[in-house]
């Protein structure tokens, strides 16, 4: 009899002891393995802060950068599995779509527009041609859920990853419990896109005084700095501003750019001023690729613009002088632009 | 041997409080329940069954009916006041578990209901989101990024679109495009929610769907069947809905 009173003394106790682990455990929110790894974005020397800290709620670890890296990579996001978000971005080019004016989405369909670039993103305040996006987290929900991309419900790709054991464990790791829920997908995701940076092209070594300029680059560089650093400003290439740069409007695809967004004429025709970094790689140019060379392209500035129409940037009402050795140029300076580390840096690269 | 019981039975609010995780004890008191009873014209709302006939003599079923109350606060006599923190939930007809919600308060009395009809803009702005605001309740507009404040859909004969749909997808969180509603609500007079510790006041807030389409704009069917982005249209229905809470019933167990 008083050995089962002291046995069931000691049974009390050993659970107590266990509920009050418990306790430690949910007020820490983390299980006893959770040791991630912290990174940091770089910011390199001479560029502004970024307007925002995108990772100020989503802390950057390695352990989230490989979840986000492995599901950009993964067909399941897709709904017939064969369009990551890959598929549209893809390193090679800059992770824009390379020589697509519109990229290949599910059941044989063109996106609206062209695919823009992945890089430099915790200094872009909004994505999509138009700015509809107003976080780098919620930007993954419009390509995965778009019928004429990824063609998927959130909803299914949770059920798909929930299904293979390798997320339960890669999900654990970065988040620390094996919760598999939309927030922190879009979290993960975001870690990878936000780390993708471009700051290595023949342009920065230049300005870091490791390389120099060609005569032809130079004269190029000079004439870029007169001409287009309005808009395109350095060291981002763009000043991620909403412009109206003239092109005419396309009668089969009627898109007005940014009214669709703010319901304002103002906003008629603008787009998002791209950054020119990697512009060698990015073609074919502007919103709907209707520019297949960056000859194409400075022909447009310099006699095509549609000066007609109410809301050009006033910048261009003249278009922009340049003769045709300039634009020869400026070409070559462009090219300097590319950058080769972020195009074949294998932490990028496709996991498995 | 009884010396050995009695020393267990002493320890036992000891194990009590060690297996509870509470941490502050002494904060806990009486709950507020509040319930969302959606009608129309007064009848209680019957999704897709039943045919509804609006102030132009349009008439429409109904097959979802969700809205965004966040921001909870109780007042009372005095400028007491209480938030209910994190305060996100989504009111949808056609999950019963959605039209109540229930949060803990300290004991006093409250005469008024103060929530925000749709999402502040801090959380339209922050990115990834979960529970209520998780982008998976179809209430994020993933092309415009920002929630859906509330939304109703349907049928009507009126409506010109095809499979004579209604949508109504009402959202907008920035400069003229805002479409936030501060929703005041006094109880009927004389009523006070009075939290007593360990009892649960309830306050039934009744929510008629058809106050959508007039007062003080003009919403008829056959015009605009659809309105799924922000701008001026939204806004007007936005004005409208506003007008659609009245308390039903405050009664305190």
């Amino acid at each position: 009899m008083k050995f089962r009173i002291y046995i069931s003394i000691l049974l009390l106790f050993a659970g107590a002891i266990v509920t009050l682990e418990a306790c430690k455990k949910a007020a820490n929110n983390t299980n006893a393995g959770y040791n991630p790894t912290y990174l940091q974005l770089t910011i390199p020397a001479g560029w502004p802060t970024p307007p925002t800290d995108i990772f100020a709620n989503n802390k950057l670890t390695e352990e989230g950068f490989q979840l986000g890296r492995k599901l950009f990579y993964d067909g399941r996001l897709s709904k017939d599995g064969n369009f990551p978000c890959a598929s549209c971005h893809q390193q090679f080019a800059a992770f824009a779509t390379y020589d697509h004016p519109f990229s290949h989405g599910f059941d044989n369909a063109f996106t609206d527009r062209n695919a823009p670039a992945i890089f430099n993103l915790a200094w872009m305040k909004e994505m999509h041609w138009d700015g509809g996006i107003n976080h780098i987290e919620v930007q993954p929900l419009a390509p995965i859920t778009n019928v004429k991309e990824m063609a998927e419900t959130i909803d299914n790709v949770l059920i798909k990853l929930k299904a293979d054991t390798i997320y339960t464990k890669m999900f654990t790791a970065a988040f620390g419990d094996a919760t598999i829920n939309s927030q922190r997908m879009l979290k993960a995701l975001a870690q990878f896109m936000g780390s993708i940076q471009s700051y290595n092209s023949k342009y920065d070594k230049v300005k870091r005084g490791e390389a120099s300029f060609t005569i032809a680059e130079q004269s190029g560089y000079n004439i870029f700095k007169a001409n287009c650093n309005t808009c395109h400003i350095e060291p981002l290439f763009t000043d991620n501003s909403f412009r109206n740069n003239g092109l005419a409007v396309d009668p089969y695809l009627n898109d007005f750019g940014r009214m669709k967004i703010t319901g304002s004429p103002a906003d008629s025709l603008k787009f998002k001023v791209p950054t020119l970094r990697n512009v060698e790689l990015t073609f074919p140019y502007f919103h709907d690729g209707r520019g297949f060379s960056l000859s194409q392209v400075i022909d447009h500035y310099r006699t095509g613009i549609h000066t007609e129409q109410t809301t050009l940037d006033p910048l261009l009402k003249n278009g922009i002088a340049i003769t045709p050795t300039e634009k020869l140029d400026l070409v070559l300076f462009l090219q300097t632009l590319t950058d080769n580390v972020l195009l074949t840096d294998k932490r990028f690269s496709q996991p498995y | 041997m009884k010396r050995l019981i009695i020393y267990l039975i002493a320890l036992l609010p000891a194990f009590h409080l060690l297996s509870g995780c509470q941490k502050n004890i002494e904060a806990s008191s009486g709950t507020v329940k509040i319930t969302f009873r959606n009608t129309v014209n007064g009848s209680p709302l019957a999704l897709n069954s039943q045919i509804y006939s609006n102030p132009f003599n349009e008439t429409y079923t109904v097959s979802k009916f969700r809205y965004y109350i966040t921001n909870v606060s109780l007042n009372g006599p005095g400028g007491v006041t209480l938030k209910e923190n994190n305060s996100y939930h989504l009111v949808d007809e056609a999950v019963p578990t959605s039209l109540s919600f229930y949060f803990e308060t300290t004991e006093n009395s409250f005469s008024d209901l103060v929530f925000t009809l749709g999402v502040d803009s801090a959380r339209n702005n922050s990115g990834a989101q979960t529970d209520a605001l998780d982008p998976l309740n179809d209430m994020f507009w993933t092309w415009n990024s920002g929630y859906v404040m509330a939304k109703m859909e349907g049928n009507s004969p009126q409506s010109t679109v095809v499979g004579n749909k209604i949508e109504y997808h009402i959202g907008g969180f920035t400069g003229a495009n805002n479409v936030l509603k501060t929703i005041n609500l006094s109880f009927p007079s004389g009523k006070l929610a009075t939290i007593k510790k360990g009892q649960t006041s309830e306050i039934i807030v009744e929510a008629d769907l058809n106050t959508w389409w007039q007062n003080p704009n003009d919403i008829k069917i056959a015009v605009n069947p659809v309105i799924t982005s922000p701008g001026v249209l939204a806004k007007k229905v936005a004005d409208n809905y506003s007008k659609m809470f009245t308390i039903k019933d405050v009664t305190n167990f």
